[in-house]
């Protein structure tokens, strides 16, 4: 009963939250700390329900209902798994917020921001334990829709509703895929409770079945953003007040993953092979596409959503490698995979929310997302500049931090793929192996700029010259991160025993035994490979002082840089983010298809020039491609309908009389 | 069903007279004889509920045929009449389809209905009589609206629709409650008003009435 207790004392924090933040809303201070502390409390509470969920059984609630409409909870491992996830994220969010909502005090209604985000964590948190479909389409859509009015916030900028619409229009694309997936189950399930869905796949006929996998593809793919169903994100992340798109991007779009493994491992079974190569492929054109978009952004935010839809990439090709596992009748290996995913999913809420956090703090401070106009932030936010230096390094997969072990896993994963039957999918998998590498190169040199360009170096604008340090609680929820990302890093043996748990039940076979020792994890079979972030943390520790001791006493002598005969050197000749990008700009040219334009204004003659304006920006390949084709082609049906539409008062008429006869025939002829 | 109403002579001349005064709608070429054929189908609608209270002797009903005297039988063609004067409208009727086309496809629609009503219901005569002929006002109610210019004769189109659905409810079923009928009296008495005002309206913007021209709001 313990159980029940703390679920519903989570549940019933987070709308105590929600209520007072739309009791106090007239006092901006003391609606902060109402609103974001109950969330923090909630979190706290999530954080043990969870773990207890984990290390115990599968907790059950079940509210009577009728057959369509039965609000239960089921958590099981899984689910625990996710309720961690969002509550460590959302623990960290809320902290931080409580700094972060000064910014809007006496602009815009605080209370309103703090009910949305306590019912957001909410959904989410129904969202990955409800227990029967119809109730999951609803917190599906109360999550998508308390989401959407979290990105509208700032409503006042008209980029903002425009994020807004393309999100809300993507979402619900998403949600009639989801819809259509779970009538197909329940038409042969006969019940729409989860438990009545678990190996339908058995059941349906193959051609069902494969309509079921790609309407649930499709669906929960466009929640999780991968190509071409990515549009949304840059857009939408962006446009969020940083403390939601942490959570947007950190936790959100996490519970299509969580739908996708229940879905495919345990809803359909994963037993037919092109299902696996068609995610493989999908998820590694995301991240590889991912990457180079967010290479090309000067925006930090979308720079980090385009970052997103990578990272979304990398855990899926983890999950898919393990669904050609599945399908080729290889359980180890296929938790191998599943382990992989599940890693990188934390890891990524970790470091995601982490940068996002950071993101919003030089917002906060110099109020530009440019990071073109950012520069020397680290001597002026030193805390905050640390802070996502290690988030920096955990995307980029640098040891001993927790991003490198999950990527190692997954390279692992692919390369295990040797052990298939079939080359042909032994080499596509190596290939999608080839892609996440040149992902993870790219990825860091992306957060080469994003770090270097606006923490080193001098500041480029005035608002970067007078940042200041973010308060306390902002660097309190980017510090918890931190030290998360650095805790499932170094103790990477411990955390795969978890998962692994995790696992066994969805694959029927647990690993942790063969990959883990102590300090220590390895491939199968028997660590073919091993690695220990503990040890190389160890290591760093201890031989960091080294070339400190060793090189002190040499002789460094401090000038200043030399200015390429410059009286000296100013902002203005800094490397710019543009330039950092142009050489890979050039080398993937025929993906970005880069445009550059000069305008040059001339006075009298053509020796005389006033003014230049030079103009570069890359194509949206999906946006002028895939999409505006899409919605010209409605458009012009849409169009073609508009003959009906005559204007005429009888010809309006002489529709409705003309359906009503016609349902009168029909009546008449079945009578006869 | 009691024998006295439905099984009476009486009942079912009214009835056909009914259809013949929608008929006389259908086929006139005055507006003024049209109204006026109205103003005889609701004395007639008027007569059957008073039969009907009659034989079921109950109040409400009694109360029922006295408002569609009242308001179906007086009040709205006084209206139209007013309408009609005011706006110096022509008076005669101008249509899409000619008046004999009119007349023969309105006989289709009422054996369309006959037949309708065999195949959904086989119990006794009268009140399936009863029910074709109202389906078949509802039929040519909507006829009259497609095929009619003016935008009075709409009117005239949708109140033989209510006087069908009237005829129907109360022949069946003994009429609706009677807080449900008085609010659909208040409705139509309403409707027609502001179906009145707005012809005007239509008149002062396009000095005229024919609803045709109106296809210059479809931007």
């Amino acid at each position: 009963m313990a159980f029940t207790h703390l679920f519903l004392g989570l549940v019933f924090t987070y709308l105590i939250g929600a209520a007072l933040s739309l009791a106090l809303h007239r006092n901006d201070r003391s609606v902060t700390y109402a609103s974001f502390m109950s969330s923090f409390l909630a979190s706290v509470f999530g954080i043990i329900f969870s773990l207890s969920v984990m290390y115990g059984d599968t907790f059950v609630i079940n509210i009577p209902g009728s057959s369509i409409l039965q609000f239960g909870v089921s958590i099981d491992k899984l689910s625990a798994f996710f309720i961690l996830v969002i509550s460590i994220t959302s623990l960290a969010v809320s902290i931080y917020s409580i700094g972060y909502v000064t910014e809007y005090f006496g602009k815009k209604d605080v209370g309103y921001l703090g009910f949305l985000f306590n019912i957001f964590i909410l959904s989410m948190i129904l969202v990955v334990s409800v227990s029967n479909a119809v109730m999951f389409i609803i917190v599906w859509e109360l999550m998508s829709i308390i989401s959407y009015f979290l990105v509208i916030y700032e409503h006042e900028k008209s980029e903002t509703r425009k994020a807004g619409l393309i999100y809300i229009i993507m979402t619900h694309v998403g949600t009639g895929f989801i819809i259509l997936s779970f009538l197909v189950m329940a038409s042969v399930a006969g019940s729409f409770n989860f438990e009545s869905f678990k190996g339908i796949g058995g059941q349906l006929s193959p051609a069902f079945k494969d309509m079921a996998f790609l309407f649930a593809l499709i669906g929960f793919g466009t929640k999780a953003g991968i190509v071409p169903l990515h549009i949304w994100l840059p857009y939408a992340h962006p446009a969020a007040p940083s403390n939601v798109s942490a959570l947007m991007s950190g936790v959100m779009i996490k519970t299509a993953i969580y739908m996708m493994i229940r879905f495919f491992f345990e809803f359909l079974g994963v037993d037919t092979l092109w299902w696996g190569i068609l995610l493989l492929l999908v998820a590694s054109i995301s991240s590889l596409l991912g990457v180079m978009y967010a290479l090309m952004e000067h925006d930090i935010k979308r720079l980090l959503a385009y970052h997103s839809v990578e990272n979304i990439g990398i855990i899926l090709i983890g999950l898919s490698v393990s669904m050609i596992f599945m399908s080729a009748r290889q359980p180890e290996l296929a938790a191998f995979g599943l382990i992989a995913a599940l890693y990188h999913l934390i890891n990524h809420a970790m470091f995601k929310s982490l940068l996002f956090m950071g993101a919003g703090s030089i917002i906060f401070s110099t109020h530009t997302k440019d990071i073109e106009s950012l520069g020397g932030l680290i001597k002026k936010m030193p805390w905050t500049a640390f802070f996502f230096l290690i988030g920096s390094m955990s995307i980029s997969a640098l040891p001993p931090f927790n991003g490198f072990v999950s990527e190692w896993l997954t390279f692992h994963a692919q390369l295990l793929s040797t052990n298939l039957s079939i080359n042909l999918v032994t080499i596509l998998v190596l290939g999608s192996g080839a892609a996440l590498a040149l992902t993870s190169a790219l990825a860091a040199a992306c957060f080469v700029k994003a770090f270097g360009i606006s923490f080193l170096a001098l500041p480029r604008t005035v608002p970067a010259e007078n940042a200041k340090e973010v308060p306390n609680t902002m660097l309190a929820g980017m510090g918890i991160l931190s030290f998360m990302c650095i805790v499932f890093g170094i103790s990477a043996y411990y955390v795969v025993g978890i998962l692994d748990s995790l696992s066994e039940p969805i694959v029927g076979i647990g690993i942790a035994s063969n990959i883990t020792n102590v300090f220590t994890i390895g491939t199968i079979p028997s660590f073919a490979g091993s690695i220990s972030t503990t040890w190389i943390a160890l290591l760093l520790i201890l031989f960091m002082p080294l070339p400190i001791i060793l090189f002190r006493s040499s002789l460094t002598s401090k000038y200043e840089t030399w200015g390429c005969g410059q009286p000296r050197s100013t902002a203005r000749n800094e490397y710019t983010a543009t330039a950092f990008s142009k050489p890979i700009r050039k080398w993937l040219e025929n993906i970005y298809r880069p445009h550059r334009e000069i305008y040059t204004t001339y006075a009298n003659s053509h020796f005389f020039k006033t003014s230049f304006k030079f103009e570069s920006h890359i194509e949206d390949v999906f946006e002028q491609y895939l999409y505006n084709p899409f919605i010209e082609l409605t458009l012009a049906i849409s169009r073609s309908f508009r003959v009906i539409q005559t204007g005429s008062i009888h010809a309006y008429l002489a529709y409705i009389f003309a359906v009503l006869m016609i349902l009168l025939i029909s009546i008449i002829t079945g009578g006869i | 069903m009691p024998g006295i109403m439905f099984g009476s002579e009486l009942m079912e001349s009214i009835i056909a007279l009914i259809m013949v005064s929608t008929f006389m709608v259908l086929g006139s070429k005055q507006l003024y004889t049209s109204v006026s054929a109205f103003q005889f189908q609701s004395l007639l609608l008027a007569c059957i509920a008073g039969i009907v209270a009659f034989s079921t002797g109950r109040i409400d009903i009694y109360i029922v045929a006295f408002l569609t005297l009242i308001i179906k039988a007086i009040l709205i063609p006084y209206l139209f009449v007013y309408v009609i004067k005011e706006l110096k409208v022509k008076r005669e009727v101008e249509l899409f389809i000619n008046i004999s086309p009119s007349l023969l496809i309105g006989g289709v629609l009422v054996v369309i209905s006959y037949y309708l009503v065999r195949s959904i219901s086989n119990n006794s005569q009268l009140s399936s009589y009863a029910l074709s002929t109202s389906m078949a006002m509802v039929l040519i109610g909507i006829f009259l609206m497609i095929t009619r210019k003016k935008a009075i004769s709409q009117m005239l189109g949708i109140l033989i629709m209510e006087n069908g659905l009237f005829l129907g409810a109360i022949s069946l079923t003994y009429g609706m409650p009677l807080l449900v009928e008085v609010g659909i009296f208040f409705d139509i008495l309403v409707g027609t008003l502001i179906m009145g005002v707005l012809i005007f309206r239509i008149n002062r913007t396009f000095e005229t009435i024919d609803t045709d021209r109106l296809t210059t709001l479809m931007e």
